[in-house]
């Protein structure tokens, strides 16, 4: 078997996904080498090599893959996956958007967020949400899949891969990037976060959300939001953590003001420790929280800040 | 400009999922159906760029069981103009779906296309993709704004950690996301004329479209249960044991 | 916070196989319409009440209509509801096309109707009267006046109210004083109206107001009343609202439930007289409100499903998550496993989908009506006058008890304000009272539809009924409902002779006549749908398991709600003697 992870990175550094998709790629076994495709990506191809059980480094780095637009990776990949068996990528909103094509121009299915590997062709993933998981075997000869880094534990960077670099240059010539804006924020990203503290329509408007900021500093805590926030508008969209959001699994979640709607437990039940805070103590969320606090909020958030 | 958009069949997002005894599958025999939400977002915003006067047409298209025509009906209570049903009883793989879709696409000729990101039923969230694959034309995928600017199209799409703005040449493949529009309701009056615009059928063999079995499903099964834990007394209790029990902080 | 979802499948078996819509249609040629189509504008329906009123529900209840300098200003948010509302064509569904109405069946309007309840029944008022209002100009109002008035209330950027009540004139009519002059070959309104529901609001621009008024040289008596359009604005030259007319409301009522629902007293004439229209003819304007009176009335008893099956969900949802003790394992019992619970929420669902038969049987028959030969249209209207009482006091009445029981289910957290199902006992009191209360209903039902008619028909009725016993043969295992329907059939026979025997004594046992026939006409419509779903079981169609509880839901009706014809004819075997016998100070006897 050989298998090609494709890295998440930014030309800078290495995003700590590639690692747990490594570790995805290393449960089904055999040859595994890393992509970087990128521009002036060396030092993350450097980085890449570290991983443990990466055998190779691919390095494609040119201008056209700055921004690892879909239209000029597809190419390439699909011409790395020459001899290969898996493809395998992070499900981040990269590796979503560029494995799919890829799927289809090598005439083979993505199977999409797999949470365990069984075999070589059968995975898991979920679906419906979360509330489902099927079990998947692929027919195909390659098989390409995205991985739920939440589901795979980081690989060790105590490894010494090689790096080749990779010549071709893909310009599909029909998309271009035009710019971006980076949500600025001095705590971490809801997805990559170890710690998060969410607030739900409980929370009352969005001015109340400054309490969670304030324990989120004391814990270098990313703020998440469940969607009945979101849709009454008291922060935005991005902030969402559900089916429809993002899928976290930090090592701790606390939820406050938030009943528990199942499009929410989809998106956070695998943290490793929930908190729920709620002053309605029929709230479902307590079912699935380890540590449930039954009060008002506004009095609890402020008096948890002080003590930490 | 023609925009023709995807349109969906699923569980409705508010029945909780049961999944069948004998771990085949999830039932969903005399289950509530509905449009899926991602296409709902996907209609709002072809009809918004009709009303804006950039698009002309818009076509909805769906592709499975007969009763999809209730959500292609729904699309044109909306205000799509016109829709077209792919009628098969087999289930689709995404490839599949992309196979077929890539073929209405030659036939119809749009400037854009627009798919939900993902149906909240096998939450694949890869059939917009793979259609930009096998036609050639660029994607702006999980798309929180599309503008478009003659033969070109900014798209400004949901990335992890914030927002990329990409300029791609018309005609394009977009997929939404969740703050690209709100849909609306369909008025009264809307439901009524929707029964008399025209909803052609059409069978994959008249497409002429080879389509096969790429995977297996092997099984469906219940997400393990998590566990609820304690009740703690205070905010006090509550700290002591993240430190000391849980060990998170 | 209290849930709600549109019970779709059991709406869509009692149209598609209880009333066999489909047939209907085909039938009578109407190629737009049918079940399926139904379900489409039902599920928009639902789609609506759910993003704007079923949360709304609560604000109304704590955040009541104000009167502000002279204004009534609505609950907030619910001007905006009402705005999508009118958008979405809502209140146009089942008025005619001629004047921008959609033209979908009444059967299409209950069903809408019983959801705008659920959802919202104090802002469901506000529509619900318009609707009176608009087919009593429809049928009698001028071709000028509808020109003006009706197309916009159709549509429902004017509102419609119905002014009857004053202090001194409910029940009773004939007493009502306020003045219709004509001056200047004008009509003035003078006088003070009560209870006039969404009287006053900002949600409209503006609100058509039907009056009952006397003439200076009218007959005393109902005789003598007349009806007239007094819009809140006048129409300037382009029929768009101008001057304010001389009208206003002077005082909000504090009531004990629909708090979202404006009951205002309205004074006209407090100055040069307020400018009304005359509808139809001087004099016949109680015949004209009557001739709406029954559609109204049908929609209050569609208020009563509509607040029970609400009431029912969050019942429901409550028994099925609280906890109480566990089991020898240990494990958590939840409340849905006790007996005397389940006694309780089957006492909901099955009264639930009996009300909701007669209702969509009763809303029906306009349909029936509105397709039928002109020749056959008095015997269909027949019809809608023996239902609509039943309708409307049997359904009622019954959602007091089931709306009380969905608080019992709760125990002690029902009677906190926080469960939610507090606001439905409130708001659900006044409704077997409005729109005549019913010992009102009562009498209509006994003695104008019973024994005016020399029993015509009620033996229609009970010739369906038997009709039905016999169909039950065909049910295998039927044999106790069967038995039940017959028997309450044989109640409804004994009460029937018993009171062509003892017409005078009709006003002391109506009430229970009412009740008889509700019960009989319940379990008639239950068994009915048993042999429904039997067939659909039998031919491997529909949803298993909806079908199968519905047996069980008749069966249920049958042996709980159907036994008490059974008391209601032992009561009315008894007559007046007691009822009439007390002097009136011996009922101050345990006092005085």
């Amino acid at each position: 078997m050989s298998i090609l992870v494709i890295a998440e990175h930014d030309n800078e550094s290495l995003k700590s996904a590639t690692l747990n998709t490594v570790t995805a790629a290393l449960a089904i076994g055999g040859d595994v080498s890393v992509l970087v495709a990128g521009s002036q990506c060396q030092s993350v191809a450097e980085a890449a090599a570290k991983i443990s059980g990466v055998s190779k480094v691919l390095v494609a780095d040119n201008a056209v893959y700055e921004r690892q637009l879909a239209e000029n990776m597809l190419p390439l990949i699909v011409e790395l996956a020459a001899g290969k068996t898996h493809l395998l990528a992070p499900a981040t909103t990269s590796g979503k958007n560029i494995m799919p094509g890829v799927a289809a121009l090598l005439d083979v299915a993505q199977i999409s967020e797999i949470i365990s590997v069984e075999s070589a062709d059968v995975f898991e993933r979920p679906i419906y949400a979360g509330n489902a998981i099927a079990k998947v075997q692929s027919l195909d000869a390659v098989k390409v899949l995205t991985v739920r880094t939440t589901a795979f534990d980081e690989a060790e960077l105590t490894g010494a891969a090689s790096i080749e670099v990779v010549a071709s240059v893909c310009d599909a010539g029909n998309s271009r990037f035009v710019g971006e804006e980076v949500a600025v924020s001095e705590r971490p990203e809801l997805t990559s976060a170890k710690v998060i503290i969410s607030g739900g329509r409980g929370m009352g408007n969005g001015e109340n959300f400054a309490l969670l900021e304030a324990v989120a500093d004391k814990l270098g805590a990313a703020v998440g939001a469940s969607r009945a926030a979101v849709d009454a508008g008291f922060v935005s969209n991005d902030m969402q953590v559900g089916q429809t959001g993002k899928i976290v699994a930090p090592d701790l979640y606390i939820a406050v003001g938030i009943s528990g709607a199942i499009q929410h437990l989809a998106g956070m039940k695998d943290s490793k420790v929930i908190v729920a805070i709620n002053k309605d103590e029929e709230a479902p969320i307590f079912s699935i929280a380890d540590y449930g606090l039954v009060a008002d909020l506004f009095e609890a958030v402020p008096e948890l800040e002080a003590k930490l | 400009m023609k925009v023709l958009v995807t349109v969906k069949r699923v569980i409705d997002y508010n029945v909780k999922v049961r999944v069948k005894s004998d771990n085949s599958g999830v039932d969903l025999s005399n289950v509530k159906m509905a449009m899926n939400p991602f296409c709902e977002i996907a209609v709002e915003e072809a009809i918004r760029l009709k009303e804006a006067g950039i698009a002309t047409e818009v076509v909805v298209v769906s592709l499975g069981v007969k009763a999809c025509q209730e959500q292609l009906r729904t699309a044109l209570a909306l205000g799509a103009d016109r829709a077209i049903h792919v009628e098969t009883d087999q289930e689709l793989e995404s490839l599949n779906v992309a196979k077929l879709l890539a073929k209405v696409i030659e036939e119809e000729q749009p400037g854009m296309v627009i798919l939900g990101k993902q149906a909240i039923d096998t939450d694949n969230n890869q059939t917009g993709q793979m259609l930009a694959a096998l036609t050639g034309m660029p994607q702006g995928t999980f798309a929180s704004k599309i503008v478009v600017d003659g033969d070109k199209a900014l798209v400004t799409r949901e990335v992890d950690g914030g927002l990329q703005t990409v300029e791609l040449n018309m005609p394009i493949i977009a997929t939404t996301d969740l703050r690209l529009n709100e849909p609306r309701y369909a008025s009264l009056p809307n439901i009524m004329k929707a029964k008399r615009k025209p909803l052609v059928v059409k069978t994959i063999e008249e497409l002429g479209v080879s389509i096969k079995d790429h995977t297996k499903l092997l099984s469906v099964t219940p997400p393990p249960e998590r566990q609820g834990g304690i009740k703690v007394a205070d905010v006090a209790e509550l700290v002591d044991k993240l430190k000391n029990e849980a060990k998170v902080i | 916070m209290s849930v709600y979802q549109h019970p779709y499948k059991d709406v869509d078996f009692v149209i598609r196989h209880l009333l066999e819509f489909d047939a209907f249609c085909k039938e009578n040629n109407l190629a737009d319409v049918d079940t399926d189509f139904a379900n489409v504008i039902l599920s928009e329906a639902d789609k609506f009440a759910a993003k704007y009123l079923v949360e709304q529900n609560q604000q109304g209840d704590l955040h009541p209509a104000k009167l502000v300098d002279g204004k009534v200003v609505e609950t907030p948010g619910f001007g905006d509801s009402y705005n999508a509302f009118v958008e979405q064509g809502w209140p146009s569904l089942s008025a005619s096309e001629s004047f921008g109405g959609q033209g979908l069946p009444n059967l299409f309007s209950v069903a809408a109707n019983e959801i705008w309840q659920s959802a919202n029944l104090a802002f469901a008022l506000c529509p619900l009267l318009g609707q009176g209002a608009i087919s009593a100009l429809e049928k009698h109002g001028s071709e000028t006046l509808k020109a003006q008035y009706l197309e916009k209330m159709i549509s429902g950027q004017w509102t419609g109210t119905m002014n009857l009540t004053e202090a001194a004139a409910g029940t009773d009519l004939a007493a009502i004083k306020t003045r219709a002059v004509q001056k200047d070959g004008q009509y003035k309104i003078f006088g003070q109206k009560i209870f006039i529901t969404w009287g006053d609001h900002q949600m409209a621009d503006n609100i058509i107001h039907l009056v009952l008024a006397r003439l200076p040289d009218a007959p005393a008596g109902v005789k003598g009343i007349s009806l007239f359009i007094v819009p809140k604005f006048l129409l300037d030259e382009a029929g768009n609202p101008a001057a304010e007319n001389d009208l206003r409301c002077i005082s909000l009522e504090h009531k004990l439930g629909i708090h979202g629902s404006p009951t205002c007293v309205m004074s006209y004439g407090d100055n040069e007289g307020a400018i009304g229209y005359l509808v139809g003819e001087e004099h016949c304007g109680l015949r004209y409100m009557f001739s709406m009176m029954n559609h109204a009335r049908q929609g209050v008893g569609v208020q009563g499903l509509g607040i029970t099956e609400r009431a029912f969900q969050g019942a429901l949802e409550y028994a099925s998550q609280r906890v109480q003790g566990s089991d020898k394992a240990g494990n958590d019992i939840r409340i849905i496993a006790f007996g005397d619970v389940r006694r309780m929420l089957l006492m909901m669902k099955s009264g639930a989908e009996a009300m909701r038969a007669l209702c969509y049987v009763a809303g029906f028959e306009y349909d029936k009506k509105s397709v039928a030969a002109d020749e056959d249209k008095a015997a269909v209207d027949a019809t809608i006058a023996f239902l609509t009482p039943i309708v409307k006091g049997w359904c009622t009445e019954l959602a007091q008890e089931l709306v009380s029981l969905a608080m019992q289910v709760y125990g002690g957290a029902g009677y906190i304000e926080e469960a939610g199902v507090a606001q439905h006992v409130r708001d659900a009191r006044i409704l077997p009272i409005y729109e005549g209360t019913t010992g009102i209903q009562a009498l209509d039902l006994t003695i104008r539809k019973t024994l005016l008619d020399n029993g015509a028909q009620a033996t229609l009725f009970i010739e369906q009924i038997q009709q039905c016993v016999d169909d039950l043969n065909m049910l295998e295992g039927a044999g106790d409902l069967q038995s039940a329907l017959s028997s309450a059939l044989d109640d409804g026979r004994a009460a029937l002779a018993w009171l062509a025997e003892n017409p005078k004594q009709a006003d002391s046992v109506a009430a229970h006549n009412l009740q008889l026939w509700g019960y009989l006409l319940g379990g008639w419509l239950m068994a009915k749908s048993s042999i429904a779903a039997q067939q659909q079981l039998d031919k491997g169609e529909g949803d298993s398991e909806y079908l199968k509880a519905k047996l069980v839901t008749c069966q249920f009706y049958t042996e709980h709600l159907l036994v008490r014809t059974k008391a209601s004819i032992a009561s009315i075997k008894a007559g007046s003697e007691a009822i009439m016998s007390l002097s009136e100070e011996q009922f101050f006897s345990h006092v005085n």
